[in-house]
């Protein structure tokens, strides 16, 4: 990500996604924190936050269409999370970056990307929640993946009606769940860049 | 005084103190770690760091203590009785071990965070030659409020044209003011820099450099590291 290739204004539309995810984060984030319980926190916040994340970054692709674009966003978002907050926020922190780099390596398969592409890359950001919670308990505690693993299946089987005895079936279940999710990200976030470039073209 | 004012410490020795600790919390077994939180204290004690006030916060430490009391009712062989909970001494050993790597990677994160401020960190890019991403975060930083009252007020003039009876629109529509609002937000922020002639290929402030101090503190973590890793 050299300044050389890159114009004053792509670096600008960097800040602007950058900021924008980040007030996101910490708007949204904070209001869907408090709507719903710690415990479903990963599920359904992260859920949410990572979409909508995937969206932002992945608009802000269209408007600075260079490769590294959506990593320096999320490198943003995530200093801007980090200063924004302080205390211990290293779990989104972890997320926002793993999500842009998943994103941009994605992008990094074509020079100029697709909507198939889009809904890849979002698919895997939006994928990194099911894997999230298990990086962050061997990173913060060193252990606990299997403890994460129980209570993902016992949680999955309650929500979906699906006896224990599958976990299996739930623990793919959950994850085909999170891509999909990140794929109609990617969906939206290219239809909303086309619609947003056409907006600010007609004034 | 602190020590990291004294001998005037620059943001990569509180980096390089993150990149330590996150090292040794992946490499010290279990019975060094008493130790190794000791010296995280003593090195964030003696940087003089703001940092240290997490400790001071109720929800850290109720975070901790989450993670002991559910280790000892959730792992390791049940074997002390209170009152009508079964719990084990086992999984509360675990869980202290848990909380100790946690409690030192908070701790290393939140010296290391508070010691940077804004301008150090985009010296910090630029030392790195990515001095566009360190301008990019300038302005991200300068830019927050602004578009915070854009976000707020997208959301309410939906909200109260009844926009959120359709979600889906509403939330397209929402998305679509935002983003078209924080480009032009960008746009002006584009003529501003091109009025003021701004070029990121010319320097402005020297780069950080490494000082004997920051080799010093360097040498001090890899010699407490190494010592803490292969004491017998």
């Amino acid at each position: 990500m050299g300044s050389s290739r890159w114009a004053v204004r792509d670096w600008i539309y960097v800040a602007v996604f950058g900021a924008l995810w980040g007030i996101l984060e910490i708007t949204l984030g904070s209001y869907l924190h408090v709507l719903f319980p710690p415990l479903a926190d990963t599920f359904v916040v992260g859920l949410i936050m990572a979409g909508i994340g995937a969206i932002i970054a992945l608009v802000g692709r269209w408007f600075v269409p260079k490769r590294g674009s959506v990593l320096g966003i999320g490198v943003v978002t995530a200093i801007f999370k980090a200063f924004s907050l302080g205390g211990i926020v290293i779990g989104p922190i972890v997320a926002i970056l793993a999500e842009a780099i998943l994103m941009e390596l994605a992008l990094w398969l074509r020079a100029t990307p697709t909507r198939l592409l889009y809904m890849l890359a979002g698919a895997l950001a939006v994928s990194w929640n099911f894997f999230h919670k298990f990086v962050m308990m061997w990173l913060l505690y060193g252990q606990g993946i299997v403890q994460v693993y129980t209570k993902m299946v016992k949680e999955g089987s309650k929500l979906l009606g699906i006896d224990v005895a599958y976990a299996v079936a739930i623990i793919v279940i959950l994850f085909l769940f999170r891509v999909i999710v990140g794929a109609v990200a990617g969906w939206i976030g290219w239809d909303l860049g086309r619609l947003v470039g056409r907006r600010l073209a007609r004034e | 005084m602190s020590v990291a004012a004294r001998f005037r410490l620059n943001s990569i020795s509180y980096l390089a103190f993150l990149v330590w600790t996150l090292a040794l919390v992946a490499l010290l077994p279990d019975a060094r770690l008493g130790l190794f939180l000791l010296a995280v204290l003593a090195v964030g004690a003696l940087l003089g760091s703001s940092g240290l006030r997490i400790l001071t916060r109720g929800r850290f430490w109720l975070t901790l203590a989450s993670v002991v009391v559910v280790s000892g009712l959730l792992l390791g062989e049940r074997d002390l009785q209170w009152g009508f909970l079964r719990l084990s001494r086992e999984g509360f050993i675990i869980g202290l071990w848990m909380s100790a790597r946690a409690v030192a990677l908070m701790l290393a994160f939140a010296i290391s965070l508070a010691a940077l401020s804004v301008s150090e960190m985009v010296r910090l890019f630029e030392a790195a030659n990515l001095r566009g991403l360190g301008f990019a975060l300038g302005v991200a930083l300068n830019l927050g409020p602004v578009l915070r009252d854009a976000v707020e007020a997208a959301y309410h003039t939906i909200r109260l044209r009844g926009g959120f009876r359709k979600p889906a629109q509403a939330m397209r529509l929402f998305l679509v003011t935002v983003i078209a609002n924080a480009l032009r937000y960008g746009d002006d922020v584009v003529k501003s820099a091109s009025a003021r002639a701004f070029d990121l290929d010319a320097k402005t402030e020297p780069a950080l450099q490494v000082g004997w101090a920051d080799a010093l503190f360097a040498c001090a973590l890899v010699g407490m590291g190494a010592a803490l890793v292969f004491a017998v």
